[in-house]
């Protein structure tokens, strides 16, 4: 299947490896994604699939272990891996910018935040001091802060104003690119409501894209316009958000929309997905998810199944997808996952 | 019926930079044997401090605190042992919550021995509670340590631990938010069937309304210390009486995609409440708000049967 018209950033076989002293971990494994330009694409999975570290990886800030090992990034049809590290940090700020999961790590907590704003402005971008001072002011305005809490220290800030703080601090050079790194986890539903909000105001206002790493399908289903979702250091579906949700063909997809609660849904039966994620060390020999899957057959046990198209725009990595109308509805008996007490409890 | 749990008129307050800040106010309320009941609000609304009071981990500076008719507000040292068997906390955090040095069977004798079990019953007590958890067959995990288990399996063994003195009371705070999402279901779904085989009385603290909802029939929201409604969990959801629940309903996070982007009913951030005063301390925040709300700190009041509210506006405010 052809990607998406314009695509902004194009992995192909992306592999990243951990080194540790039991061996090479593959955090993430020959993956292939296509994220189109001018929406939100959601990163969504547990922890330990590698959606952090394919965020890490896309913005060059890998930790000292972790390597590239195999594949390549186009971003804007540019190969970021053949770019010098010099080339690379132009990039970052400019053209790609990140927001961490807590503000604290994007923010100085000794500096004033206009003294963090003026240091990118000024630094990276190249602006004048009185420029700088405007555009700093403009850009809390933006988010949703008086510019006159620039004065501010970040301990001075509620946890959502710290986030809101950072979000300005991504957004200060225009970037085409905004990879955020479960941006809203940390802070209670309301304000968490309030700087999605803000994340997707921006996103359409300035025509960004986006990545939005994250756990939660409920914040997918808010905030992006497509998902890919992460298991074990692969995609295994992605699609635009209305077609996974509503008509998930993976199975791991189908028990994740049923293993929480929704709060306006009285008398349902939350389904819990029975084992754990393999290692990474020693995953299986076929699918990824096999040893969990309750549909799993000796093909799923033996074989890696493709990522291939199933319908318009709608990618899934999983030998039974021509049956997936059928699973959808064994996956919502709790019995059909209960099937498999022969697992390791979770 | 009469409650397992009565609380009237708690009040925590902490003495910071001087200044008096109270982390619950007039706090009252009553749970049932065998009835499950939650509280939720963002932090900083003083549930946790609720849970520890009523649990006795701290002692109140106002009100009083009964379990099963007998006063425990001020009881200290061996005289909260009995109080101690009979209810249990499970932690929030499997990944600190046991001794990283004890196996499973060590950290589940200890709470047998504390509480004077006797130690002949201590092999089948353990082997139940295991079996109840879903940790089996119990022989295979006895002499593990918690390095060796799964974020899951570590929570199983705090509720086993929680369970094992045979409490009537289990007070569980944000019991699956260190958990991944696809163990959490099983977590909450052992919790329901260990209350309701073993009929126990529970109280959960989230700031997770859909959490709550799926393990808890009677609600109670908490804002600024103060509790600004209760009432059945379906109900309040349904038709949330007070401005604050309206707009805490509102922010719940739903994976569907049909849903309401629109703006949330609320003003401003917590950073704007008012921490002293008379008043309702949602004024500040509330669209309704009108003149009498910065004068008269309103009282719960009954709005429909088994609901109450604290809020001068008549009715649910369209």
């Amino acid at each position: 299947m052809s990607p998406p018209a314009t695509s902004i950033l194009e992995i192909r076989g992306l592999t990243v490896d951990y080194v540790t002293s039991v061996g090479p971990v593959r955090a993430v494994d020959a993956l292939d994604l296509s994220v189109p330009a001018g929406s939100i694409t959601s990163l969504v999975g547990e922890s330990g699939c590698g959606k952090s570290t394919l965020g890490r990886a896309l913005m060059g800030v890998l930790p000292d272990r972790g390597r590239i090992t195999a594949g390549e990034v186009l971003f804007e049809g540019q190969d970021l891996q053949r770019l010098s590290p010099r080339a690379r940090r132009d990039i970052r700020w400019r053209r790609m910018s990140f927001i961490p999961q807590t503000a604290m790590n994007a923010l100085d907590p000794v500096q004033r935040l206009s003294a963090q704003m003026q240091e990118v402005l000024i630094e990276r971008g190249g602006l004048k001091r009185a420029e700088a001072a405007a555009r700093a002011a403009e850009l809390f305005r933006l988010v949703g802060l008086e510019p006159a809490r620039l004065a501010a220290y970040p301990h001075q800030f509620s946890g959502g104003m710290r986030q809101r703080a950072s979000i300005a601090l991504a957004l200060a050079l225009s970037p085409t690119l905004v990879i955020a790194d479960e941006p809203v986890t940390a802070l209670d539903v309301i304000v968490q409501r309030q700087v999605l909000d803000v994340l997707r105001e921006m996103q359409a206002r300035l025509g960004l894209s986006m990545i939005l790493i994250t756990h939660d399908m409920a914040v997918v289903a808010y905030a992006s316009d497509r998902v890919a979702v992460m298991y074990a250091g692969q995609v295994v579906e992605a699609g635009p958000v209305a077609e996974v949700l509503e008509r998930p063909l993976h199975p791991y997809t189908m028990g994740l929309t049923h293993a929480f609660p929704d709060v306006h849904a009285s008398d349902m039966a939350l389904v819990p997905i029975e084992g754990s994620p393999p290692s990474l060390l020693h995953p299986p020999p076929g699918c990824r998810f096999a040893p969990r899957c309750p549909f799993a057959d000796a093909r799923c046990m033996a074989e890696p199944p493709p990522m291939r198209p199933f319908g318009p725009d709608h990618l899934v990595a999983c030998w039974h997808a021509e049956d997936a109308a059928d699973l959808r509805t064994r996956a919502a008996e709790p019995a059909t996952w209960l099937a498999a007490t022969w697992l390791p409890i979770a | 019926m009469t409650a397992l749990l009565q609380a009237t008129g708690l009040e925590k307050s902490f003495v910071s930079r001087g200044r008096t800040v109270h982390a619950v106010a007039d706090v009252s309320l009553a749970l049932r044997p065998g009835e499950a009941l939650g509280i939720v609000g963002e932090s900083g609304c003083g549930k946790t401090t609720t849970a520890r009071l009523l649990l006795r981990l701290e002692e109140p500076s106002v009100g009083r605190i009964s379990f099963d008719g007998a006063d425990i507000t001020h009881l200290r040292g061996r005289a909260l042992l009995p109080y101690r068997a009979r209810a249990q906390l499970v932690f929030q955090n499997p990944f600190d919550a046991l001794n990283p040095r004890f196996t499973i069977r060590r950290s589940l004798t200890e709470p047998l021995r504390n509480f004077g079990v006797p130690e002949a019953e201590h092999a089948a007590r353990i082997d139940a509670v295991l079996h109840r958890v879903r940790l089996t067959p119990p022989a295979a995990w006895l002499e593990r340590r918690p390095h060796e288990l799964s974020g899951g399996q570590l929570q199983r063994v705090v509720l086993a631990r929680a369970l094992i003195p045979g409490p009537t009371l289990i007070v569980a705070d944000e019991p699956v938010s260190m958990l991944d999402v696809s163990v959490r279901a099983g977590i909450l779904n052992l919790l329901r069937d260990a209350r309701d085989s073993l009929g126990l009385a529970a109280l959960y603290i989230s700031h997770d309304l859909a959490l709550i909802r799926y393990v808890c029939e009677r609600t109670i929201v908490m804002y600024l210390g103060r509790i600004v409604e209760e009432g059945p969990t379906a109900e309040l959801i349904a038709s949330p009486a007070h401005p604050y629940t309206r707009a805490l309903v509102a922010a719940v996070p739903v994976a569907r995609v049909d849903q309401d982007r629109g703006p949330l009913p609320i003003r401003g951030s917590l950073a704007d409440a008012p921490t002293q005063g008379p008043g309702c301390p949602f004024r500040e925040r509330c669209p309704h708000a009108f003149a009498r709300c910065t004068t008269d700190t309103p009282a719960l009041r009954p709005i429909a049967p088994g609901r109450t509210a604290a809020c001068h506006l008549d009715g649910v405010p369209g």
